[in-house]
């Protein structure tokens, strides 16, 4: 296909090496309470020759980076996401990597955690933030994993269970601890005690600190805590961040952040849930790869100039991906996306445009991003990133013509059905007693996983079953003796994980 | 399906959780969403036809969000609007501080936008009237000195909603002509120039 889908001949290149316009005038605003915010870097500055400056910055991606997604690839543009039956697998000639599979691992799980499960459990299904708790009660100790978030002056920003307020003090503590340390010029990494393990990660200007009592490593547990500051970052730009800090140090971010906390919410309980976000991977929406073409077809005809990405997800999976000539989206930040569409139900109202940084592709400015749904009471929602915050209309009009070439092919009813049922029992890959299994193609970034089996469709079971995952997937990636393949028998699974040049596949099978 | 064609830019501003996002789903859907609130992100656009006399107006609704977090940007949203609609909620004085700080961004940058006081959540009010946090008579005294409309509404009830926005259109209706062969509709990628050298905080 050829395929620039958007225009040639723009030029992105920042003559000056900075964001703000040379020649922008000041003028005076009415007095607002926020703090200045940098000129050029607030939300909405349209930058659309600095947005490119970076490239990708892949420096700080989990251990594991990954090369280039598809960049030898004939196309301009790619197209992610195909359909993934066990029969296909074999061809596939990627390397791959697989996540893992369940094993008994209960030991480690006293029954309070159990209990402790249910609970977050029912807070979850309440869709109540558990900030009324009191801090300090023994259940709000006994959630599993506590995620904090300071400034360098030792102000709360967020919490995940309990109100920032009443953690001021403990916030206060974590700050002298890190900064104790730093003055010594060492850096603190965790500290591991009684049953618990504290982990910090300093990214200046915020102080991240996650408090787990799961057998997750300190690696994955700073990982995590990467992903909350990029979520940040998403939202303010780092450039806006180090200047208001700059400005003032004690500053209180959190109003700023007003009303972006379940959007850091929902994130972790991805994280705990997703394997997507272990694997790099985001799942992809099973459909005929004929209905796929013509999808992604369908998307690349509806260009515009400052259109950078066109994504099409249904519900949280990826139904395709269109995107500017050389310009890569990084994991991290489709992963903040779909965070961003899954958790707010405000993109059902209208045409949504929002400012959003992704910062794994540039930390520095924002993108507009163009939401809406096909159809009111469709799951279909199309994500269109464009790098000019005036460009509304011409983006609205993408999405209506992407929509009526569409509808004129028999593709959009295969891809409605697909979207009916999005998956699909393990039986379906034909291989007996396996109860389980994530398949990730590492050329594509995308994995595939069937529906959650009776055994695990408990919370507290299905998040033993990405620990067991996270198991696998560190054996696999050990940093000093990653292992090809793992075999683990126990009392009520068996595991195995297999990383291949052809295929890789884990498997969990009962015993 | 055609392009979108819209008459008139109309803009919701407000502090956050003050109901901008109720009122408009009131005056697109008739409906009243109950459950968690959940807060706009960015701003949301839904272009609404109404009938004024014999003539279809179709108003470009703008539904900002009201977090300080989208302060800056939100000159993009309101820029060339013929009308905006600035909400505070009658049980919280400090959202019609917020009111005020809107109008005077307004009167700074867009002289030509209408102004619509909207106090919102007043079935609150009617439940207990001990709820009201925001006097009456400041506001029309506050809406007088700027020559602006007020409102007393409820998205809950859908009380006094189609009248503000009808009251919207209908002034547009009548004053489209004066200004016509300036302005007419709107076009983002006009005066994109003038934009960038007024958009910015100190
Ligand atoms: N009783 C009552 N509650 C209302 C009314 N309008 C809005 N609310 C409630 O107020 C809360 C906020 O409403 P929204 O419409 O989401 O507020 P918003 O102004 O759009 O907020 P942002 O998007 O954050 O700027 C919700 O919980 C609504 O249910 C009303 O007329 N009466
Ligand atoms: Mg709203």
């Amino acid at each position: 296909m050829a395929a620039d889908v958007h225009n040639k001949g723009v030029t992105w290149d920042a003559p000056n090496g900075s964001l703000v316009p040379v020649d922008r005038l000041r003028s005076e605003r009415s007095d607002s309470p926020t703090p200045g915010l940098v000129q050029g870097t607030e939300p909405g500055a349209g930058q659309e020759h600095a947005m490119f400056m970076h490239a990708q910055s892949f420096e700080d991606l989990a251990a594991e980076s990954e090369s280039n997604p598809d960049s030898d690839q004939a196309e301009d543009q790619s197209v992610l996401g195909e359909s993934q039956e066990a029969s296909e697998k074999e061809g596939e000639e990627e390397e791959q990597r697989g996540g893992a599979e369940p094993e008994e691992e209960q030991k480690d799980q006293p029954e309070e955690n159990q209990k402790q499960h249910q609970k977050q459990k029912q807070e979850v299904q309440t869709g109540v933030r558990g900030k009324e708790e009191d801090v300090t009660s023994e259940a709000w100790r006994r959630h599993r994993k506590h995620v904090f978030v300071l400034s360098e002056a030792g102000k709360p920003i967020y919490t995940r269970y309990g109100t920032e307020e009443a953690l001021s003090t403990t916030m206060g503590v974590m700050m002298a601890l890190v900064s104790f340390v730093e003055a010594e010029k060492n850096i603190i990494r965790a500290i591991h005690a009684d049953g618990c393990r504290v982990v910090f990660l300093h990214k200046s200007p915020l102080v991240l600190v996650g408090v787990s009592q799961s057998s997750q490593s300190d690696r994955e547990l700073s990982r995590e805590l990467q992903y909350v500051y990029y979520q940040i970052v998403s939202l303010l730009t780092l450039t806006q961040l180090n200047h208001i800090f700059q400005h003032k140090q004690n500053y209180d971010l959190r109003r700023l952040l007003a009303g972006s906390e379940h959007l850091t919410d929902s994130l972790l309980r991805l994280l705990d849930r997703d394997p997507g976000l272990l694997l790099n991977a985001v799942m992809s929406l099973p459909l005929s790869s004929s209905a796929r073409d013509v999808v992604s077809t369908s998307l690349q005809a509806a260009k515009a100039k400052s259109l950078v990405f066109s994504i099409l997800l249904a519900g949280n999976r990826l139904v395709t991906l269109v995107r500017k000539k050389d310009q890569y989206l990084h994991h991290m930040d489709l992963h903040l996306l779909f965070n961003l569409v899954g958790s707010s139900s405000s993109f059902r109202e209208g045409e949504g445009w929002t400012p959003i940084c992704l910062p794994k592709f540039n930390t520095a400015g924002f993108f507009h991003a163009h939401i809406s749904y096909l159809e009111p009471k469709s799951d279909l929602c199309l994500i269109l990133v464009s790098t000019d915050r005036e460009d509304f209309f011409n983006l609205s009009d993408c999405k209506r013509r992407f929509l009526e070439r569409l509808r004129k092919r028999s593709a959009y009813q295969a891809l409605q059905e697909a979207v009916q049922t999005p998956t699909y029992p393990v039986s379906q890959v034909g291989i007996p007693e396996l109860w389980h299994f994530v398949y990730k193609s590492k050329s594509s970034g995308l994995y595939t996983s069937p529906e959650l089996p009776v055994p695990y469709q408990k919370e507290e079971e299905h998040e033993r079953l990405i620990g067991l995952y996270r198991y696998l997937h560190s054996c696999l990636h050990h940093p000093t003796r990653p292992l090809r393949s793992v075999y683990r028998c126990g009392d009520t699974e068996n595991l195995f994980a297999w990383v291949s040049t052809i295929t890789t596949a884990a498997f969990n099978k009962q015993v | 399906m055609t392009a979108m064609r819209v008459d008139a830019k109309v803009v919701m501003l407000g502090k956050e959780s003050v109901g901008k996002t109720s009122l408009v789903e009131r005056y697109v859907h008739h409906r009243f969403l109950v459950g968690p609130y959940q807060n706009t992100i960015g701003a949301a656009f839904v272009a609404k036809p109404i009938n004024v006399g014999d003539k279809v107006i179709t108003l470009g609704i703008w539904d900002t969000a009201g977090s300080e977090r989208y302060e800056a940007m939100s000159r993009i949203y309101y820029r060339g609007a013929r009308a905006a609609i600035v909400c505070y909620d009658l049980t919280d004085s400090s959202s019609f501080l917020r009111a005020r700080f809107w109008v005077k961004e307004l009167q700074t940058f867009e002289e030509h936008c209408k102004i619509y006081l909207c106090g919102t959540k007043n079935d609150l009010i009617k439940a207990d009237r001990s709820a009201r946090q925001v006097d009456y008579h400041d506001v029309t005294d506050f809406a007088d000195e700027i020559g602006a409309q007020h409102f007393e509404t409820s998205s809950k009830t859908g009380n006094n909603v189609d009248e503000l926005f009808m009251k919207v259109a209908e002034d547009f209706s009548n004053s489209a002509f004066e200004l016509m062969p300036e302005e007419k509709g709107v076009d983002l990628g006009q005066k994109k120039d003038s934009y960038f050298y007024s958009c910015c905080h100190n």
